[in-house]
């Protein structure tokens, strides 16, 4: 066998983990690449003064 | 360390009385939690309530030993969100009656706005607007999924458990979601005019 040769992996090593199978399978990031990258534009998270006032009701909770 | 640690871990360690492993949990989850319950239910003064009511309770659930891990604490987290929107909605029966015009994008990353000259800054934030405007038109069974699978992470057998429909059902959600919304841009001449 050439040294060059591509080293085959075993099934244990390909990663998985993030990796939805329905979505791979039906192929929505392609399908709809459009929409997804729209999308992407929106990102909506709590405000700092938001996570602060539920920390501080998780303490006093305790 | 706590960061390296695993959901039960903390967990664990949080009914165990170590008060700052649930602040950690908070910290990991949050983004999660907040893009699905306020994309779904519009309004940002409810969805701040429900965003907080949904920890408490994870909270008291866990102290009264209704958590089991399974290794998919943020799915069983969004399973509480999703009750409680439910709740809230059967409470007061107004669904699709909320306006969500005048809420503000404060909510978004604003350190990546940061950076951008004030025209770019106003482009940007008239597309953020078009593209909420665009979810909530969707029907509420398609918001929800997109939301799920897009903002929140889960996959669709999470996002089906959590609805208690068929995987397919969720697959079928998922892609006429995405048709709308194609349509709806097509429509309404919505485009990325930055990046």
């Amino acid at each position: 066998m050439a040294l060059n040769s591509t080293p085959f992996l075993s099934y244990h090593e390909i990663q998985v983990d993030s990796i939805d199978i329905y979505d791979d399978a039906y192929g929505f990031y392609q399908e709809f690449n459009d929409v997804m990258k729209l999308l992407e534009q929106v990102r909506p998270v709590p405000g700092k003064r938001l996570t602060k006032r539920l920390i501080e009701r998780v303490r006093q909770m305790n | 360390m706590k960061k390296s640690m695993t959901d039960y871990e903390l967990i664990e360690k949080f009914v165990k009385g170590e008060q700052s492993c649930f602040e950690t949990l908070i910290q990991r989850h949050k983004n999660k939690v907040f893009a699905y319950i306020s994309l779904y239910i519009r309004d940002q003064a409810l969805a701040e309530d429900l965003f907080q009511d949904t920890f408490l309770k994870v909270i008291q659930s866990v102290k009264s030993g209704k958590y089991y891990d399974n290794g998919k604490f943020i799915s069983w987290v969004m399973r509480i969100a999703h009750n409680l929107i439910i709740d809230h909605f059967r409470r007061v029966k107004q669904l699709n009656t909320v306006s969500n015009d005048d809420y503000e994008s404060d909510l978004f990353n604003s350190r990546k706005l940061a950076d951008a000259n004030i025209e770019d800054h106003l482009i940007k934030r008239q597309i953020q607007k078009d593209i909420r405007k665009l979810i909530s038109e969707l029907p509420d069974d398609q918001r929800e999924v997109v939301i799920l699978r897009h903002y929140s992470g889960l996959s669709f057998k999470e996002i089906a458990d959590i609805t208690d429909v068929s995987i397919n059902t969720a697959l079928g959600r998922m892609r006429y979601a995405l048709i709308n919304m194609r349509k709806m841009m097509e429509e309404k001449k919505i485009s990325l005019t930055f990046n």
